[in-house]
């Protein structure tokens, strides 16, 4: 990797700052302790990193052999809306996990827990920031369906839980487990989503992946290792934080998790125009198996920790055991397990959307039974949230057939841009009055929560474009 | 036997916990939880596991530093490796060695460094093999 790094222009380094001091501000803390916690590594620096590196010839896709854009007056009008789709989404995640990251921040059981999160959260923003510098740092106009290179920073930075474009990043944390869980499930979906735009057939694009891969592994650590340390204390006795605490969180967020794919029908245009290497399905069942494995070595760290005494080999006879006969063996039992929730149990979009499947798989044929499941198998605090409220109308409304599924599908998130900012100080972040006749209208039409193009199959905004 | 090396993941710890296991007798999940995570921040692409099929069979984890011991210039340093001994006599050293030495060399790195244990007459013989010869820097140590 031969890296380069940026910076954006001041007034968006201005609105980042006045986003950070709103939205961020444990910030500074890290900054502060990063020799403590984080000995001997390069500051955290907020700037754009790009690998020159990266191929200039287009790797896959109708084009395949051609050199890639280097700016977008050469990109085709579909693939600088495709393009501008991707870099929302990408953006739109970055900020938005920090949102979330931050309000359960302070519940974390230990100093080393929350700077490990605290540094996650600095390099998402340095991923939305590396977003932006794909915004601003080439002329867009004549590809963006008029909309300015501010308004969509700005569209960005209004943001926050509950109008993020992907559903996972609209959902609150409950508690600190979510932070961990969080990082280690949907972040892995991210590691995913940037090696599938290495590729990229936009150059700017593909440089910025590798640079945002390095970091994201860390982040996937900060979720594995805690999640590793707290199931070897309740092997122990521990019951602060549980299994079924982490089984529960695991719940809520791998569904989330899987429809950040997109439809699993879908990705073919992506691949055609060479802006990624696999088909959504495909993505989703190589992130689905990883998921597994990560369940099945913290089940390994849970038995070995409870069962110090036994071989290896015996605690791998002893699980696969407790998991074949789903009872209680040698006082372990089947609820302490992890275990995947079934791909389609909790779905809200892609093939399986709205479909009633337990978290084990089995059918359901009455509505009210299946969401007393939910009940039982979801975090308590998640269940009095708005988001299961409206999943509850909505899948009663799908069973008394009332709405269709893709219809339920696009209700969810609620896509609405709002009328006033976040920020009640916000003059120096928002250069968008949405009083102006016609402000939401000018938002970039990829922006909508449409409805799916005929290549991607039901389901709503993905974290590309469908 | 196709052997496939990729860089370091979160993933790996149980494996690499395992294989640490065969190879010294002894579990120790909560330091290999503090090394890959330690890797991992610093560099991922500066470790590598090999896998044969889907199991993790050999791990090398490496750093690229510098301005230590008066070496101001970026040296790669090789500071750990494991291989499962069930597929020992393979070449799985070597082959992760080889992508770390290349990663190492595009990162700009003129030197490869790295320790042993006198008392492991193995890790020698193979560090030689790959071409290590004794530094100009001793290592010194002190009983407090």
């Amino acid at each position: 990797m031969n890296l380069e790094t940026t910076n954006l222009p001041k007034k968006y380094e201005d609105a980042i700052a006045h986003w950070v001091k709103h939205n961020f501000q444990d910030l500074p803390i890290l900054d502060k302790y990063w020799d403590k916690h984080f000995p001997a590594d390069d500051k955290f620096c907020l700037c754009a990193k790009m690998d020159l590196s990266t191929s200039r010839t287009q790797e896959l896709g109708d084009h395949a052999g051609a050199p890639k854009a280097e700016d977008p007056s050469e990109l085709s009008e579909e693939q600088a809306r495709q393009i501008l789709g991707i870099i929302r989404a990408q953006a739109s995640t970055e900020f938005g996990s920090i949102q979330q990251h931050q309000v359960t921040i302070d519940r974390s059981p230990s100093d080393q827990d929350k700077f490990w999160i605290l540094r996650v959260m600095a390099e998402e923003l340095r991923h939305g920031y590396q977003m932006f510098h794909m915004l601003t740092s080439r002329n867009w106009d004549k590809l963006s369906g008029g909309v300015k290179t501010e308004d969509m920073v700005e569209d960005v930075l209004q943001m926050e839980t509950g109008t993020h474009v992907l559903e996972a990043f609209n959902l609150p944390y409950d508690s600190f487990v979510d932070n961990v869980v969080f990082s280690g499930v949907i972040d892995r979906v991210g590691k995913y989503q940037l090696t599938m735009q290495k590729v990229c057939a936009y150059r700017p694009f593909a440089q910025s992946m590798a640079p945002m891969l390095r970091e994201e592994a860390f982040h996937l650590a900060a979720g594995v290792v805690p999640m590793r340390r707290w199931l070897e204390a309740a092997a122990q006795g521990d019951g602060f934080i549980t299994p079924k605490q982490i089984q529960q969180s695991l719940n809520k967020w791998i569904p989330r998790g899987l429809e950040m794919f997109g439809d699993e029908r879908g990705g073919e245009k992506n691949m055609k125009l060479g802006f990624k290497d696999m088909k959504n399905g495909e993505a989703q069942l190589k992130y689905w198996n990883e998921v597994a494995k990560l369940l099945h070595d913290l089940n390994l760290r849970f038995l070995r920790a409870r069962f110090p005494t036994k071989s290896p080999a015996d605690v791998d006879r002893l699980l696969a055991a407790i998991l074949r006969e789903r009872t209680t063996i040698e006082g372990t039992q089947y609820d302490e397990i992890l275990k995947m929730p079934h791909r389609e149990f909790f779905r809200r979009r892609g093939e399986p959307a709205f479909r009633l499947v337990s978290v084990e798989g089995d059918p359901f044929t009455d509505v009210e039974e299946y969401v007393r499941h939910l009940a039982a198998v979801l975090p308590p605090a998640y269940l009095a949230s708005r988001d299961m409220m409206q999943y509850r109308d909505l899948i009663r409304r799908v069973s008394g057939g009332e709405v269709t599924k893709e219809e339920a599908a696009m209700k969810s998130p609620v896509m609405k841009r709002r009328a006033e900012s976040v920020c009640p100080c916000s003059k120096g972040v928002r250069w968008v009055d949405t009083d102006e006749a016609g402000a939401v209208e000018k938002l970039p039409k990829l922006a909508a929560n449409e409805p799916p193009t005929s290549t991607s199959g039901p389901g709503g905004p993905t974290y590309h474009a469908p | 036997m196709n052997v496939t090396i990729r860089p370091l993941s979160d993933t790996d710890i149980e494996d690499i916990t395992r294989i640490d296991e065969k190879v010294g007798g002894v579990y120790r999940p909560d330091f290999w939880e503090d090394r890959v995570a330690y890797y991992l921040r610093r560099d991922p692409e500066s470790s590598r596991v090999a896998l044969v099929g889907d199991q993790v069979v050999g791990f090398m984890l490496g750093d690229i530093r510098g301005g230590e011991f008066g070496l101001e210039d970026r040296s790669g340093w090789i500071e750990r490796f494991g291989v499962d001994p069930d597929h020992r006599g393979k070449g799985i050293a070597r082959q992760l060695f080889d992508a770390l030495a290349a990663h190492f060399a595009g990162t700009g790195a003129k030197t490869l460094r790295t320790f042993v244990d006198a008392s492991q007459a193995d890790n020698a013989k193979f560090l030689a093999a790959l071409g290590f010869v004794p530094s100009r820097l001793t290592a010194l140590e002190k009983t407090l």
